[in-house]
């Protein structure tokens, strides 16, 4: 057995080889110094004030700071601490980071990392659980992605970190805590590459970080009563994996996708139609999405339950296409 | 601080060039020749030109939509200001800005389209500045309705907090968008706004002066580059021209606008500067031919250039 790592000392060594690699990588954020969750933890012990900076709470200005600072050769990460939050810095990141590139002709580019702290913990009520990466499937010129493990939060990393687009990284509060495996050297993982959890003739199931290992609890259940269900962890959103999409549906006939976000413009509605789109000759049967309800976020915990996709869901989902 | 009369007339040589394109600009687009209408920076020559002349290349500046005297004296050449404008594919952004131009080379990263979302691209760079340890500064320049956007506050405190190399010129026209300044805005002046972050601050009563908006630029540009921090100018002027082509102006007297047709920034500097003995009439002449002659050259250069191709919108999106 390698060594382990919780899913934020991933990243926090993530972080670390690459500002030791490279003296272009800042880190911008509210209380990234102290960092309370622990995402840039003892960085500011070693690189100081002037790569790992404390800003004022104003998101839409130190987002926009980092897209300036992006824009001269810098490359900055800037963490935003609840997804709710990116809202604020909205016309930075889905009309200015997304934007340059193209409108300047390749002169200006913006290689900007998002690093973003969302997802429902418990509790969290309206303004501090959504999962909103869906948001920004929209605005041209961005990447989205969502590590699930350990392994792949410190390989997305870096390939975030040097990827010369605006890049958002989004971890989910509910794994920060798992442990796995991480090797102690330098890895990427490419942006646009799906993984396959597990394979199963029956079912596609489609899903993103804390969502990929409830499909995999659900994936469980249905062995149970003999369905075998083929588990994708999507990890990047945008742009997300045709090919690996489309050659599971060709061999199950059946598409499952879950999100935490909510149905109505939720990651799912675009993998949906572009499967409707490109891929309808191979499914047997309606598209299933298992999202949160079109609500805001409830706080009382039987509310919020109601509100949140679960594995029971999931294999209600499933079965109601079989 | 003294600013050199080569300069002073060098930048008067810009003015004239400004005004002079415009007036060209305006022609074009009710010639149909161009797809974009016009903002004339008409009575602000001095305020744009001074607020970018004093800047080295590997200075950053952000300027406005009545941009001409700023990216023209930042060290846009006019020709790629007219490809721009027209929409041809030998424009340095391929045709994709339009009025968003875009020269990084010289320093010029683009007109942002939402104004007052680069006061914040404006602090990055500073911070990128203060990373990096050199001396560059960079200029945002924007107008008095700006100053109420969003970020203009927090940009304010992150520039002061972290001491950083930026500049915020504010050019107070007197008009925003369709009314009076002072219909929106709270205060006669949005330069004593910096106390409140205790950041250093001026106002530059005759905006129209050249000299004055050089001398005011060269304290805050020495101020930046020496790690003195950041500045908040406001140049007092008015906006000649009308918001855009078109505006019927609706909302001010015509008596008003000939009253400061009398304190005309090229006029004024050319009175200085004859007087001073270093431009003589015959020079004056000579300037309006070579301003002439390079606007010609610019149009020609835009109308011989090709549109780009349509499937080029596909292309650039990821760099």
């Amino acid at each position: 057995m390698g060594r382990e790592l919780t899913f934020i000392e991933a990243v926090r060594e993530g972080f670390r080889q690459a500002m030791r690699r490279d003296e272009r990588v800042i880190i911008l954020g509210e209380d990234v110094k102290v960092s309370i969750f622990g995402t840039t933890k003892f960085l500011w012990d070693e690189f100081g004030d002037k790569r790992i900076i404390d800003t004022p709470i104003c998101e839409s200005a130190f987002v926009g700071a980092a897209v300036g600072a992006a824009m001269v050769g810098m490359r900055p990460v800037v963490e935003i601490m609840f997804s709710e939050y990116l809202y604020l810095a909205m016309d930075q990141i889905a009309t200015q980071a997304a934007s340059w590139n193209y409108i300047t002709g390749g002169q200006v580019k913006v290689p900007l990392v998002v690093e973003v702290l969302y997802g429902t913990r418990g509790s969290g009520a309206y303004s501090h659980s959504q999962s909103l990466e869906a948001s920004f499937l929209n605005p041209p010129g961005l990447k989205i992605v969502c590590p699930s493990t350990p392994y792949d939060a410190k390989g997305l990393l870096k390939s975030a970190i040097e990827d010369d687009n605006p890049v958002l990284f989004f971890e989910h509060r509910k794994i920060l805590a798992m442990k796995g495996e991480v090797p102690e050297e330098e890895y990427s993982i490419p942006i646009g590459e799906a993984k396959i959890w597990r394979e199963g003739k029956d079912v596609t199931i489609l899903a993103t970080s804390w969502t990929t290992h409830q499909s995999m609890k659900a994936a469980q259940m249905l062995e149970k009563e003999g369905i075998e269900a083929e588990v994708i962890d999507l990890r990047t959103l945008k742009p997300f994996d045709k090919k690996t999409i489309f050659s599971s549906i060709k061999k199950t006939s059946r598409l499952v996708i879950v999100e935490e976000g909510r149905r109505s413009g939720g990651y799912g509605a675009e993998i949906a139609a572009t499967v409707a789109e490109e891929c309808i000759e191979y499914l047997d049967s309606p598209i299933r999405r298992v999202a949160a309800i079109d609500t805001p976020v409830p706080f009382s915990p039987p509310l919020e339950g109601r509100y949140l996709p679960n594995e029971s869901k999931i294999v209600e989902a499933v079965k109601s296409i079989l | 601080m003294k600013i050199p009369l080569e300069k002073i007339l060098d930048l008067y040589r810009i003015m004239i060039l400004t005004r002079a394109a415009e007036e060209k600009h305006e022609a074009l687009f009710h010639q149909k020749r161009l797809p974009v209408y016009t903002h004339l920076s008409l009575g602000q020559e001095a305020a744009g030109v001074g607020v970018s002349g004093l800047l080295r290349k590997d200075d950053y500046l952000f300027g406005t939509h009545r941009g001409m005297p700023e990216y023209l004296g930042k060290g846009m050449k006019l020709k790629n200001i007219f490809a721009e404008y027209g929409g041809r594919k030998t424009s340095l952004t391929q045709g994709k800005g339009g009025l968003h131009l875009c020269d990084a080379k010289n320093g010029i990263l683009g007109l942002v389209g939402s104004l007052g979302s680069d006061f914040s691209h404006a602090v990055g760079i500073g911070l990128a500045i203060r990373t990096k340890g050199t001396d560059q500064v960079v200029v945002n320049y924007f107008g008095e309705g700006t100053a109420e956007q969003a970020d203009f506050h927090p940009c304010m405190n992150m520039m002061s907090l972290w001491k950083l190399p930026v500049i915020f010129a504010c050019a107070n026209n007197r008009f925003t968008e369709y009314h009076p300044y002072r219909d929106t805005t709270a205060t006669e002046h949005i330069a004593p706004r910096a106390e409140g972050y205790g950041a250093p601050w001026k106002i530059v009563d005759d905006g129209n002066d050249l000299t004055a908006v050089c001398e005011a630029m060269a304290e805050a540009i020495e101020r930046a580059r020496t790690g003195g921090g950041p500045t908040l100018i406001e140049f007092m002027t008015y906006r000649i021209a009308p918001h855009h082509t078109g505006d019927p102006c609706v909302y001010r007297k015509k008596e008003e606008v000939e009253i400061w047709k009398q304190k005309d920034p090229i006029q004024r500097c050319k009175a200085l500067l004859i007087k001073s003995g270093i431009l003589t009439e015959e020079m004056d002449q000579k300037i309006y031919k070579e301003a002439e002659s390079e606007i010609e050259e610019a149009i020609h250069f835009m109308e011989e250039s090709l549109f780009p191709d349509p499937e080029e919108a596909l292309k650039g999106v990821y760099a």
